[in-house]
């Protein structure tokens, strides 16, 4: 046997089980949801299929498109948001702030990961609540003459989501920013453009691949969470994953989440080629 | 600018902050709801939680399910990492992306496709269940971190134990091994991280004896309470004090 | 466009560690001066100051006349070409070149133009559409020069924007860039540590060691007639003979000298001994001998002081046996006293 087939052969032996991992709980649990998805519910029973009765319900039945409509929105507002709102502080944190409190400030702006996932949506419930912190405040300020609700809407889903992914998306920005030299703003400078021109016509294009992939992680994330609309955004109007959560729960209905899972990779599948193309575009 | 600058800063971090600070003084209500007026300071939500058997079994659990099935993504991880390095295989960018692909999707979709099999092939939703979901969320995040960290130096160091004579294990155990032993580490750390918060898979995947976050949901049904800022606080301070502590040790002697 | 630029009893502290000390440099306009030292001398911290990037601790920079020591870089005469290039990746060469004038509220049409004839004097101009990471080290270190260039500054300042290239491209960048400098008539002030490249390209070297100037003149004058041991050391390889005086002549471990320098260290280039010259320094024995291409290097031994070993440059093909002994002669000697 030659080296190489040695090498080669004691390679496969290390990966094998890493594979073999991905392989029997990953792959087939998803390729067994993918069939699941081809069969329905009668009554309480699976009947095997393959059909695509699901699939032609989520595209007629209003409440399931509604859902697939809410979720976009959402994320896209989501992200959006996030991104406008990390960014400067990113640059603020990377360009203004003394060298020496630089990584207290990084540490301080991402400080609410270390609660539990679970709880930091129970805290903005507890802020944005009618008799929360932020009501109390702005009634005691005469800025409202009364609590309006805000739990239980889509502004506290948003402002939950904002709030965990501005953190994450300042640490990939940051990381973006810190490593982008020096010069190029000096360059800039020197060629006579205003702080300004300077942000606008190279830092920010520069952190665009950055912001390009820490948006993609945010839509990913976003799109797929179960807790934050659930707790913050109630019943009101359901998010694809709290619809599929309901299939599950109330009907046992796995062929429709299943079905409705399949949507939601589908979405994030598309996202990601739009990014990706959009990255190897800009490479050229 | 530069005022602009301040003022900002002061406003995203009021933002960033307002939830935890709310949730930490609020935990010592002396009073049944966590809401303003604050009516005075109280350890007694801490003590009813620390009392709570359910809680405290809970916490157990979690921490079983997060260092075992870290322990487990980040050894497959290693050897993968080591296997793909080693030698270029035939496929070597399939498997990679094999490996790679949980991370894009959605610990929903991953927990119910395994809640389906578990469920055919007649496996009860238990905490082993769940560790397993968590090694097939952490999996791709270890070899990717420790994929990434084995380097051109790396791997000539490798060879050379090879030249030397090292059998393949003795090379993992006494080379690979400590040279990446930082990232080991981190991975490690992340995965637990990860395990340590994670719901939807849990959620799904467990049933009689639950983690950490799903019985928090199960508090949170009952509505706002104090005590769930106790454990919500509870479980920050741990986490900053752990946070802390390794940045004035690990990270710090790892710097320089 | 030019400018001349004085440096006035400039220093500079980063806390507690001094980086220049009292530096005063008059560089005449059009002239191309090579700021030279080891890392850590303060040769980027001048050039800094120069270019706006530090406010110096102490001390004026005047350029063309006028006081520049707290104008923004932005509003100097002076560009910089930094070591990386810094040339924007997300776009291409002609706007790259046009960044400038751009900011100087050029209309598109114009900068445009004036784009392509920079890139056109540096030869690049059929990329101009193509972005930097296509380009080899060599053509981007071309664009960052007419980029700088393109906005006609009095004063260019080039922070080691050769570093990077290997020895071959080097050289001819130098070449390249003591042309374009003729041509422009632009002040250049260039940063380096490679000793070569200053010679080659320079009209006046200051040599600094250590936050201050050891030696300001032509390349000739700092290689030939170095004030200093470190810039005579800098500046190329030197056999150092003590020298103390005795009654009006001056002797050495050689021997008694036929003039009468002083006391100090005696300084020869390699080159400056060999068969013949002005003086004799006895004999002396070969002890191992290697081929250089251009010379054969040599180590001889004087018989008279065998603890002294003097390195020799000898002409190709002109080289004794090791082992032999020869009388060896020396020629433009420098005497300097040992550093502080």
């Amino acid at each position: 046997m030659s080296i190489e087939r040695i090498e080669k052969r004691q390679g496969a032996t290390l990966v094998a089980p890493a594979l073999l991992w991905t392989l029997i709980f990953f792959v087939l649990p998803f390729l067994a949801m993918a069939l699941m998805s081809l069969s329905h519910l009668e009554g309480r029973s699976v009947v095997s299929g393959p059909d695509l009765r699901n699939y032609a319900k989520i595209f007629t039945e209003a409440s399931l498109l509604k859902g697939i409509a809410v979720s976009l929105e959402i994320t896209v507002l989501v992200t959006v948001i996030s991104v406008a709102l990390a960014w400067p502080l990113a640059w603020i944190i990377a360009t203004r702030v003394p060298v020496r409190w630089r990584r207290l400030a990084l540490l301080l702006a991402v400080l609410p990961f270390w609660t539990s996932y679970v709880v930091r949506s129970y805290s903005w419930a507890l802020v944005l609540g009618e008799k929360g912190v932020v009501m109390n405040a702005l009634v005691g300020l005469g800025m409202l003459s009364e609590p309006v609700q805000i739990m239980a809407t889509r502004s506290a889903t948003v402002t939950g989501f904002v709030h965990f992914f501005v953190m994450l998306l300042t640490l990939t920005i940051y990381s973006n920013l810190v490593q982008l030299s020096p010069n190029y703003a000096r360059a800039a400078e020197d060629l006579g453009a205003s702080r300004w021109q300077v942000i606008r016509l190279v830092i920010l294009p520069l952190t665009l691949p950055g912001v390009v992939t820490g948006a993609f992680l945010t839509f990913v994330l976003c799109i797929g969470d179960y807790i934050t609309p659930q707790i913050l955004g109630g019943n009101n109007e359901l998010t694809l994953p709290q619809l599929i959560m309901l299939q599950l729960g109330r009907r046992g209905d796995y062929p429709m989440a299943s079905a409705l899972s399949l949507v939601l990779m589908l979405i994030v599948t598309l996202a990601y080629l739009a990014c990706a193309r959009w990255l190897k575009m800009e490479r050229v | 600018m530069r005022t602009l600058s301040w003022v900002y800063l002061g406003a995203i971090f009021t933002f960033i902050l307002l939830p935890v600070v709310v949730l930490v003084i609020f935990s010592f209500q002396d009073g049944r709801l966590p809401v303003p007026p604050f009516k005075g300071a109280t350890l007694k939500w801490y003590a009813k939680i620390l009392g709570d058997r359910d809680l405290m079994d809970a916490l157990v659990n979690s921490m079983m399910v997060a260092i075992l099935s870290s322990l487990v993504a980040v050894t497959l991880g290693f050897l993968a990492a080591s296997g793909l390095a080693r030698a270029a295989l035939p496929g070597s960018a399939l498997m990679r992306g094999l490996l790679i692909a949980p991370m894009t999707v959605s610990y929903l979709i991953i927990g119910l496709g395994l809640l389906q099999m578990f469920n055919q092939v007649g496996i009860r939703p238990s905490l082993l269940a769940t560790g397993i979901g968590h090694v097939v969320i952490n999996l791709p995040l270890c070899f990717a971190i420790l994929y990434a960290a084995i380097g051109e130096h790396q791997k000539s160091a490798l060879q050379a134990a090879r030249d030397l004579g090292a059998r393949e294990w003795q090379v993992l155990w006494h080379v690979a091994a400590p040279m990446l032993a930082p990232s080991l580490a981190a991975a490690f750390f992340l995965s637990f991280t990860f395990s340590w918060d994670e719901f939807i898979i849990a959620f799904l995947l467990t049933r009689f004896d639950v983690t950490l976050p799903v019985e928090i949901w199960s508090m949170l049904r009952s509505g706002l309470s104090p005590a769930t800022n106790a454990v919500g606080s509870l479980v920050f301070l741990v986490s900053v004090a752990v946070v802390v502590t390794l940045e004035l040790t690990l990270f710090r002697k790892g710097s320089k | 466009m030019t400018a001349e630029v004085q440096i006035r009893s400039v220093s500079h502290r980063f806390q507690s560690f001094t980086a220049l000390e009292g530096i005063d440099l008059e560089i005449a306009a059009g002239e191309f001066i090579v700021l030279l030292g080891p890392s850590g001398c303060g040769k980027t911290t001048l050039l800094s100051i120069i270019g706006g990037f530090l406010t110096p601790s102490e001390g004026e920079v005047l350029i063309g006349g006028r006081d520049m020591t707290r104008v923004a870089p932005k509003d100097r005469p002076t560009t910089t070409m930094f070591q990386d290039y810094a040339l924007f990746p997300h776009m291409n060469l002609r706007d790259n070149v046009a960044f400038g004038l751009r900011m100087r509220g050029v209309g598109r049409k114009a900068r445009h133009d004036r784009a392509l004839e920079m890139l056109e004097m540096v030869g690049l101009a059929a990329f101009a559409a193509r972005k930097p990471h296509a380009l080899s080290g060599g053509q981007r270190q071309r664009v960052a020069l007419a980029r700088a260039l393109a906005v006609e500054p009095d004063v260019l300042l080039l922070d080691e924007p050769l570093g990077a290239l290997d020895l071959k491209l080097r050289r001819q960048m130098q070449d390249e860039l003591k042309n374009i400098q003729r041509k422009v008539g632009t002040t250049f002030i260039h940063v380096t540590h490679d000793q070569e490249e200053a010679m080659a390209i320079a009209d006046r070297i200051v040599v600094m060691n250590r936050g201050h100037i050891e030696h300001f003149g032509t390349p000739e004058d700092v290689y030939l007639r170095p004030r200093t041991l470190f810039s005579a050391d800098f500046m190329g390889e030197m056999n150092r003979i003590p020298v103390r005086r005795e009654g009006g002549t001056s002797i050495s471990p050689l021997g008694p000298l036929p003039f009468d320098l002083g006391e100090g260290l005696l300084c020869l280039r390699p080159e400056n001994i060999g068969f013949d010259g002005s003086f004799s320094m006895g004999r002396a024995r070969l002890q191992e001998v290697a081929f250089f291409g251009t010379h054969h290097r040599c180590h001889f031994v004087p018989l008279k002081a065998p603890d002294l070993t003097l390195t020799v440059n000898l002409p190709q093909g002109a080289h004794p046996a090791p082992g032999a002994e020869v009388e060896l002669f020396g020629r433009d000697p420098v005497l300097l006293s040992e550093d502080v």
